[in-house]
């Protein structure tokens, strides 16, 4: 009987790309397509820029590709590390349920290594060990039922990130089953960060973090280094991550299914945190409700706005100061909502922040948590009521999200999402020609070639300009 | 009192209107009244002045014994192969020296990182309780930004072992904010956790950090820390080590560029988990600052164990427990043991998964188990570097010694380094019983190595890969190290 980290470093060595099935190669293709996105549009924020400025204290003689710059590489550890923290960097980047924010944690160490590899990987390579590690997340997620809801303790992506990363990067790089067992082992070592750093500057890290040290993972154990061979199966392994942890086998023949092929991810068109999607629609549709009721929309009408939302400290932020603030509060996000009548990449500068109108309108918010709105992505739903000076009341409520698995973004606003965040970067050619790549993946001969498209810059001198949005 | 308070605010705020945050904002402390804010005034106003002799005396113990042990460290596999893999990835960066190999430097964190592999690449570096290796974390990474410092800007010898103060003190600090912490590890290995603080902290005292960046390193830290115990008794567990030290500069050259992260980190938070995230209880308490006068240095009143032999801190009790029982085999004349005479070997010990294990298997393993150091010792009369190789481990006789061992855990023998003991019982084939206990070892803090056996250990190990010229030097070097006006003396006699 193997065991289970046996049994995951064999399925990581023998799943092939025979099995990659069209429903799995489709939805995987949007998640590469919206992650390049976020992570060029990210790599304008001061966040990138500080651990931009810190990778290059580092040399190598194998170079990778930083998204969006035309002229710079970095050692490939360090090109994982800073692309990653731009996918995250302003929390516009895919989740799934169990929560995480996988692909941010994959694809930049696969790219990053991909590069720097002579076999010269294909798209279909690529695709496959990005949905290996994609898989191996899922797979350690459903071990246990802390994973199911919103976190408290540690950020999921540090803690199941750096385990795709690993597995993704092992895969790439054809390692032997044992050795693919101790990548996990190794990995295992360096997951964890506490939740707290959610909401600041240091979060975009986590995935950082999962990306370059999971490829280490990998590249350590090629050169022999061992760990524990049954990290998995253990409490006072893997397990020292969770309250409660059951884990399971996992077979890479027969029956195999893959996860992503029953359970879909979420793409964001707001880059905030997930929970703040459902209380946007809640608060467009009951803005809507008073408008058409009353005519134009005054907001000093407004006596106050009552939210409902699932209970969830870290995102429940009544005065946000900073962008990350901002990114994880309900109340913030519900008066955006209400003030603009949209929330937009824009909504989340300084100078949007700090309104009057918007600081005034914040002043109103209540927050209550209804006992039947759970704290978990599948099940939560969000309520804004607005109740007027005259005692009148409007009320909406958001069940699902446009963006979430139940209701996904359509190829056609993926792509828009994907265009409108590259060209903040890429010239036109760079723009069509990664959507044009990926879009073809699985027929393209060197996946390497995607790093020559995310280079292609529309200003060159504009690089240096930081813009904090 | 509060509910008062509240009632005065509800009827003050329909009078003049004031807005419902704001009593919210009453109800949560000023930002610089946070346990973490606490944190990084006393990294940043921590000054030489504030070192006692003591704690002056017993620090440079920890820094010879840590460097003794990088040393002979070096010479392991891991080592050389975290080093491939370092060098490999990065080419060679004229700035930070790795322990024992001359001429070979990276850039600073990674050389944090193999020098930190190599302090816990044997398990042969000191032990403080609550149970963590405090220096193996903070002195390579204190070391490497050193070396990364100008020229023209070394740190003094005072102001080096000041940063290695304050990552050790830090370290202690944040121990004492749980009973967890207090006994030996189940969850995550210590020096997984509070070591990258601990590096941290010490790195942003070396850089000058003002408060608040000395803060937010540790928050960065936070992030990078934690590993679980199964990875303990295996090729990954000096990895912990070396990682925390690297992360914790990495924390604190991060925050020194203006990277932020929780101010709260430190801090309970109910329902968003920050440092707490790795321990099951925790109260954590704010540090005074050091210039109110009166702070006194955990080190001070809590003194390090060192190792005599390389393997973790409790099977020292078990090999001076079988020690002296092979003494009275063997009689006045020094021979071995021979397992014909054994009937039985009972070890009384306490308990504790990660080092019960009856036939181990690699020298990993070897290192973290009752059973193995206590027949080692009753055949040999001691344990040593030299027990742990692959020719020792596969002796017939010890392997003979090892199936006739039995374990207990009486209720007395907690798992804890400053309360338990080790027993070891032998039933000879004749009917006699032959009893050792050890309670405190000699290299434990009660029964601290005399200053003779630390240089003893600190030579046998730096010789291995030094000239002596640069083993006597460094001797002499860490003894005068708080009069040293430039540590560059220090730096360049380690390889």
């Amino acid at each position: 009987m193997m065991g289970i980290t046996e049994s995951f470093g064999a399925a990581i060595h023998a799943l092939n790309t025979t099995q990659l099935t069209d429903g799995v190669i489709n939805r995987s293709k949007r998640m590469m397509l919206d992650t390049l996105g976020v992570g060029l549009l990210g790599t304008r924020t001061a966040v990138f820029n500080k651990a931009l400025t810190y990778s290059q204290l580092f040399t190598c003689e194998e170079r990778s590709s930083v998204w969006g710059k035309s002229e710079m590489n970095l050692p490939p550890h360090y090109a994982a590390f800073v692309n990653g923290i731009a996918v995250h960097s302003m929390d516009f980047d895919d989740t799934w349920h169990p929560a995480t924010h996988p692909s941010g944690a994959v694809l930049p160490a696969l790219l990053a290594l991909a590069e720097t590899l002579p076999s010269r990987p294909s798209g279909l390579d690529l695709l496959l060990a990005f949905n290996v590690g994609i898989e191996v997340q899922g797979r350690l997620m459903r071990f246990s039922r802390e994973a199911y809801n919103i976190p408290e303790r540690f950020h999921p992506p540090s803690v199941v990130g750096v385990m795709g990363s690993a597995a993704a990067s092992a895969k790439l790089l054809g390692l032997s089953p044992a050795q693919c067992s101790h990548a996990l082992a190794i990995a295992a070592s360096s997951a964890g960060a506490p939740l707290a750093n959610a909401a600041t500057q240091t979060k975009p890290l986590h995935i950082g973090n999962a990306a370059r040290r999971g490829l280490e993972a990998a590249q350590l154990a090629q050169i022999g280094l061992e760990g524990n061979p049954a990290i998995l199966d253990m409490h006072h392994g893997f397990g020292v991550y969770y309250k409660d942890y059951s884990p399971s086998a996992m077979a890479a023949s027969g029956a195999f299914k893959w996860i992503l092929e029953e359970q879909d991810v979420a793409f964001k068109r707001i880059p905030a945190h997930l929970g703040m999607h459902w209380v946007v629609d809640a608060a467009l549709a009951a803005r809507a409700k008073l408008q058409n009721t009353i005519g134009s929309f005054d907001l000093s009408q407004i006596r106050r706005v009552t939210l409902r939302v699932p209970p969830s400290k870290y995102v429940n932020c009544p005065l946000p100061v900073t962008e990350h603030q901002a990114r994880h509060s309900f109340q913030f996000n519900a008066c955006s909502a209400l003030l603009d009548d949209k929330v937009s990449v824009a909504s989340f500068s300084e100078a949007h922040i700090s309104r009057p109108a918007l600081r005034e309108l914040l002043s109103k918010v209540k927050v209550e948590t209804p006992p039947d709105n759970q704290p978990s992505f599948d099940k939560m739903y969000c309520e804004v009521e607005i109740e007027t000076e005259q005692g009148h009341s409007h009320a909406a409520r958001c069940d699902t999200f446009y963006g979430h698995w139940r209701k996904p973004l359509s190829q056609r606003h993926l792509v828009e999402k994907f265009s409108f965040n590259a060209s903040s970067v890429l010239c036109t050619e760079g723009v069509e020609g990664v959507v044009e790549v990926i879009g073809n993946i699985e027929r393209v001969t060197e996946c390497s070639v995607l790093a020559l498209y995310l280079r292609m810059t529309s200003n060159p001198q504009e690089e240096l300009h930081c813009v904090n949005i | 009192v509060l509910c008062v308070l509240q009632k005065t605010i509800r009827h003050l705020k329909a009078v003049r209107g004031l807005h419902k945050p704001a009593v919210e904002v009453l109800k949560h402390p000023a930002p610089e009244d946070t346990v973490t804010a606490s944190f990084g005034r006393f990294i940043s106003e921590m000054k030489p002045q504030h070192l006692s002799p003591v704690v002056l005396q017993r620090s440079k113990r920890m820094v010879l014994d840590s460097i003794g042990v990088g040393l002979i460290g070096s010479t392991t596999d891991v080592f050389e192969l975290a080093l491939q893999h370092c060098q490999y990835m990065y080419a060679a960066d004229d700035i930070s020296s790795v322990y024992g190999r001359r001429g070979t430097r990276l850039s600073p964190t990674l050389a944090a990182f193999v020098n930190g592999v190599a302090t816990h690449s044997m398990d042969f570096d000191d032990t403080w309780h609550p149970a963590t290796h405090p220096s193996g974390a903070v002195l390579p990474a204190v070391l490497a930004l050193s070396d990364m410092m100008p020229a023209h800007n070394k740190p003094s010898g005072l102001d080096f072992l000041l940063a290695f103060n304050v990552g050790i003190e830090i370290q202690g600090r944040l121990m004492r904010f749980s009973n967890e912490a207090h006994n030996i590890p189940k969850r995550f290995h210590p020096p997984s956790v509070v070591g990258t603080m601990g590096s941290a902290a010490a790195c942003a005292r070396l850089l000058s950090l003002d408060a608040s960046r000395c803060s937010h390193a540790l928050a960065i830290a936070a992030s990078l820390a934690g590993a679980p115990m199964a990875n303990a008794a295996t090729q990954s567990k000096p990895l912990h080590i070396g990682n925390a030290s690297r992360l914790g500069l990495e924390a604190a050259l991060l925050a020194s560029r203006g990277l932020q992260a929780s101010p709260l980190v430190l801090d309970a938070v109910a329902g968003v988990a920050g440092f707490n995230a790795f321990y099951e209880d925790y109260v954590p308490q704010p540090l005074e600052s050091p210039s109110d006068g009166g702070h006194v240095f955990l080190l001070e009143e809590q003194d390090m164990g060192f190792k005599r032999f390389p393997a973790h801190l409790g099977m020292h009790w078990v090999a001076d427990a079988a020690a002296s029982v092979h003494k009275v085999l063997v009689g006045v004349d020094p021979g071995t043991v021979s397992p014909a005479q054994v009937q039985d070997i009972l070890l009384r010990v306490p308990q504790s998964k990660y080092i019960n294990r009856p036939f181990p298997e690699s020298e990993h393993e070897a290192r973290h188990s009752f059973q193995f150091n206590a027949c080692s010792a009753l055949l040999d009369g001691e344990v040593t570097m030299q027990s742990f190789t692959p020719a020792a481990m596969s002796r017939p006789d010890l392997l003979s010694l090892l199936r006739r061992v039995r374990v207990e855990h009486p209720h007395d023998n907690p798992a804890n380094f400053s309360h338990m003991y080790g027993e070891v019982q032998v039933t000879l084939v004749g009917g006699d019983i032959l009893k050792g206990r050890c309670d405190t070892f000699y290299g434990h803090w009660r029964n601290p190595l005399t200053n003779e056996s630390l240089r003893k250990k600190f030579r046998n190990n730096a010789e291995v890969v030094l000239p002596s010229e640069k083993v006597e030097m460094l001797v002499d070097v860490v003894e005068e190290l708080d009069g040293l006006g430039d540590c560059r003396v220090l730096l360049s006699q380690l390889q």
